[in-house]
């Protein structure tokens, strides 16, 4: 059982906090990302699960077992790291072989098994190679075959597609998503790329400040966000976020009423709100047609949609609609938020009200 | 003026010096050494003997092939013990911190004496009546406190090396510790995950990374030991009696005390030879990293 | 024991060897710097703990030692060599960083070679053009052969430096009508001070514990302090806490200039080898 546990684990330096009294539970054979800009402690929290750092208290478990005393080599695990850490001075073979000869595997096994592994990523004949002769997507491949020659109980990664050029990192998220569907390991992986988390993951931690703001499914984290800080980071282009206030159950910005809320919203009156809503669920149309006439800001054809942006009072609004869709700046049009999918959070603790 | 001109400009006054002061000297050398030259007499330099000072150094004089073996001892010695002790010191002090970096700068200390200046030190160090050392040995080898160390030719032999060891040392532990700073700690982690324990990530992922440092370390080092001459003029003069007599001081010996001047030409120009081998090897390392 | 134990313990050890190596690496400097201001007797009986003085000072300038001539001999010579190996060491660094000459790679080996030449080699031809040119036991003569030892390190330390000066801000002056001479004049040489001064202060030290040219080419008037040092050494003996007084004086001033340049050492001395 590959299970991994973290109980009130908190890492700090002198008085910075990396990771702040955190628990979790990652269940066997999940693939669990761990989401957030740089600085938020998601390497910091990894890297305690591999052993290459201390926890300055709490627990971390493997299964049933408790790793905090046990050195990386003896907790089972394997690691792709961000720039991969190939050992330059060894060919491809024996980089992935290197740890099954420092655990004293036969020799006649080694082979066998390296070239398992090598064929899982394709690399069968680059094995030779040394690894200063590889470009960057196979040199991950490389760290890759490296990590899964020994079936460990749990793989660590920490952001291995960031390196990589926009259209390589695509298809080798594919690639990463087909492997680790064969092999069935616990899988902790780091990013701050919301498009990796919400592909690969069966479960993401959003994390921020050496804290886990919500812990989800990858469904749940988009559309039932717990806070400002998830609904932004996630979704491409972000969240609208609208600030305001309520009364009378009516939406009113600075600039005056917006729109009446569903019912199943908070409806008391509040003074400082901020309305949530996503891009996609923002519809355009001919001024009067939806809940308020406003005026083209900009317009941006991505290819595969056009993304509309209109000004309101200080705020920018972007809404997104098909392709087809034939606006031009100065236009006016109207606004048709989906009430099906608005979001009201509190404007100081950023938190989501229900 | 156009840069073709102007970049021959710039260079020149540093070539001329350069040609002036070091390369027309090392020619004027090897001039000297095919001729016949006591100072000391009025007619000098004298008739042109070609190049029998240096037959006659390889077959006629024992005290030239002293000086190769205590050289060469001497190189091989010191370049393995500055270079073993440098590492571990290397290793030692390069994870960092408050306290091993201030002990790093600390290093720069030691380096600031001039090789004569630890000579003088050392020798007052290893006076037999009120050396430093003569009374820790006293207190803990009395063995060792009974060798009268500078007038033993075998003990001074070992008073000059550990001298150089120590001056060394400190230089070669910098050099050393920015090299183990180039070594990527990832791929150190990643043995570490791999299953290595201490030894073998040092063994099989840290040294094979460190070998390009290891090497020049060791060509200046050796260059280094086989150029030495202050050291040994301070602190032994050569002896007792030849034991410490190094290539360089056997030169300035021959010159400056005998004043055979085409002799002690011949053999200061041998001396060439195996600097300029390790000179090229050097280069390679200088030029490949551009 | 486990493995956090193991490391708490390793850990110690490391920390005490650290200890023995940095009280081997500095014991014969204090012992040294205690015996400056020992007296001859203190000296003699070995005393840790002794009535310190500053007599030994004031001895080796007076007669007949005059270190303070000497020391005013090494000071002329280090900073004139750095004066004059400056200027012109930047001049060919900069031609070397920014153009392509002809030849260049065997020009900067030759000058690297330089460097490893032992000085018995060349220091017998200048023994004699010195003779026959009145420049023995002159600061002039000692000025010259210093220049032929620091100037390697001159050239590739600012080389080192001036590589590392971003090329754009030149190109757009150029583009902008300076002449390449203004160019190096009002961009080059103020961003590359810093590198001038440590470049100069590391040949001011070479200079300064330059041992064999001083102890062969001067005699009385222009001898330095190394050589001033080895005139102690003649009567046995006694003198030993004068000796120490008078490494003070040499070593003092170096452990400052060391002290201050310390981060571009290794880059220094291994002619960019290394980093």
């Amino acid at each position: 059982m590959a299970s991994v546990t973290l109980r009130n684990v908190t890492k700090a330096w002198g008085p910075v906090k990396g990771v702040d009294d955190q628990s979790l539970q990652i269940a066997d054979r999940e693939f669990l990302v761990l989401l957030g800009p740089s600085g938020c402690g998601k390497t910091t929290t990894m890297r305690m699960i591999a052993g290459l750092e201390e926890p300055s208290s709490g627990d971390i478990l493997i299964g049933e077992h408790r790793v905090n005393d046990e050195l990386p080599k003896d907790r089972d695990i394997a690691m792709v790291f961000q720039n991969y850490g190939l050992y330059p001075h060894m060919s491809v073979r024996g980089n992935i072989a290197y740890p099954l000869k420092v655990r004293g595997v036969a020799s006649a096994d080694i082979g066998p098994r390296v070239e398992a592994a090598a064929r899982q990523v394709e690399l069968t004949e680059l094995l030779d190679r040394k690894p200063k002769a590889l470009s960057g997507g196979q040199r991950q491949r490389v760290a890759l075959a490296r990590a899964i020659v020994r079936t460990p109980q749990v793989f660590l990664m920490d952001e291995p597609l960031s390196n990589l050029d926009a259209k390589l990192r695509v298809s080798m998220r594919a690639e990463l998503k087909n492997l680790s569907h064969r092999l069935k390991v616990t899988t902790v992986y780091v990013t701050h790329d919301q498009i990796e988390a919400m592909t690969l993951a069966d479960r993401v931690a959003v994390m921020s400040e050496g804290r886990i703001l919500q812990l989800g499914t990858p469904e749940t984290i988009y559309n039932d966000p717990a806070s400002v800080f998830v609904a932004s980071f996630i979704g491409s282009p972000a969240m609208n976020l609208i600030e305001g206030h309520l009364r009378d159950g009516v939406f009113h910005t600075t600039e005056g009423a917006l729109m009446r809320l569903p019912p199943g919203l908070p409806r008391q009156d509040r003074g400082d709100v901020v309305l949530g809503v996503r891009p996609e669920d923002i519809s355009v149309g001919a001024p009067g047609e939806g809940d308020v006439d406003v005026t083209v800001f900009a317009v941006e054809n991505t290819g595969d949609s056009v993304l509309t942006t209109i000004r309101l009072g200080a705020e920018r609004i972007v809404a997104r609609g098909d392709r087809y869709q034939k606006n031009a700046i100065d236009d006016r049009i109207s606004l048709r938020c989906d009430p099906a999918h608005l979001y009201l959070f509190d404007r100081s603790s950023g938190e989501r009200l229900r | 003026m156009r840069d073709r001109t102007l970049k021959y400009l710039l260079v020149a006054p540093a070539v001329l010096v350069v040609g002036a002061t070091a390369v027309w000297p090392l020619a004027e050398s090897l001039r000297l050494s095919l001729y016949a030259g006591r100072l000391s007499r009025p007619d000098f330099p004298q008739a042109f003997v070609g190049s029998s000072h240096y037959a006659w150094a390889f077959t006629e004089e024992p005290a030239f092939w002293n000086s190769v073996a205590v050289t060469a001892a001497f190189t091989v010695i010191t370049v393995v013990l500055t270079t073993l002790f440098a590492l571990a010191f290397a290793l030692l002090l390069a994870p960092g911190g408050k306290f091993r970096s201030g002990v790093q700068s600390l290093l720069i200390l030691p380096f600031a004496m001039s090789p004569a200046l630890i000579g003088v030190s050392f020798r007052f160090m290893f006076n037999p009546e009120f050396g430093l050392f003569d009374a820790m040995f006293t207190g803990i080898l009395p063995a060792a406190a009974s060798i009268n160390w500078l007038a033993d030719p075998g003990a001074a032999f070992w008073v000059v090396v550990v001298a150089d060891v120590w001056g060394w040392i400190p230089f070669l532990t910098l050099v050393l510790i920015g090299g183990l700073a180039s070594v990527p700690r990832e791929t150190l982690e990643a043995a570490q995950v791999d299953g290595a324990s201490g030894w073998r990530v040092f063994r099989d992922v840290t040294l094979p990374q460190l070998l390009p440092v290891l090497a020049v370390v060791i060509i200046l080092k050796a260059i280094f030991s086989l150029k030495t001459f202050d050291l040994v003029f301070m602190l032994t003069n050569g002896g007792p009696g030849n034991a410490t007599q190094t290539l360089s001081h056997y030169v300035y010996f021959n010159g400056f005390k005998y004043a055979e001047f085409g002799y002690a030409s011949a053999v200061a120009w041998l001396m060439v030879i195996p600097m300029m081998v390790l000179t090229y090897f050097y280069a390679r390392f200088v030029f490949d990293r551009k | 024991m486990n493995a956090r134990t193991r490391k708490r313990v390793l850990a110690v050890l490391q920390n005490v060897a650290i200890l023995l190596f940095i009280a081997t690496m500095l014991v014969p400097i204090v012992w040294i710097a205690l015996a400056a201001f020992k007296q001859h007797v203190d000296v003699y009986q070995l005393k840790l703990v002794f009535t310190p003085t500053l007599d030994n000072f004031s001895r080796v300038f007076a007669a007949p030692y005059f270190l303070g001539d000497k020391l005013i001999n090494s000071t002329i010579v280090a900073t004139i060599t750095v004066l004059i190996a400056i200027p012109i060491a930047t001049g060919a660094a900069y031609a070397f960083s920014r153009f392509r000459l002809r030849g260049q790679t065997l020009l900067l080996v030759i000058i690297l070679a330089t460097q490893f030449v032992p000085a018995v080699v060349i220091v017998l031809p200048f023994f004699l053009m010195f003779r026959d040119l009145g420049l023995l036991d002159t600061r002039t003569g000692l000025v010259i052969v210093n220049l032929a030892i620091v100037m390697p390190f001159a050239v590739w330390m600012i080389k080192g430096f001036i590589d590392g000066i971003p090329i754009d801000t030149e190109e757009a002056a150029l583009v902008d009508g300076s002449s390449r001479l203004q160019v190096i004049r009002n961009i080059v040489l103020p961003m590359a001070a810093p590198g001038l001064v440590t470049a100069g202060i590391f040949c001011f030290i070479i200079a300064w514990n330059e041992f064999l040219f001083a102890l062969i080419l001067t005699s009385k008037n222009a001898v330095t302090l190394p050589i001033g040092l080895a005139l102690f050494k003649a009567e046995e003996g006694d003198l030993w806490n004068l000796m120490a007084a008078a490494g003070i004086i040499i070593m003092v001033p170096m452990f400052v200039l060391a002290l201050i340049i310390r981060r571009h050492f290794v880059q220094g001395m291994t002619m960019g080898a290394v980093r």
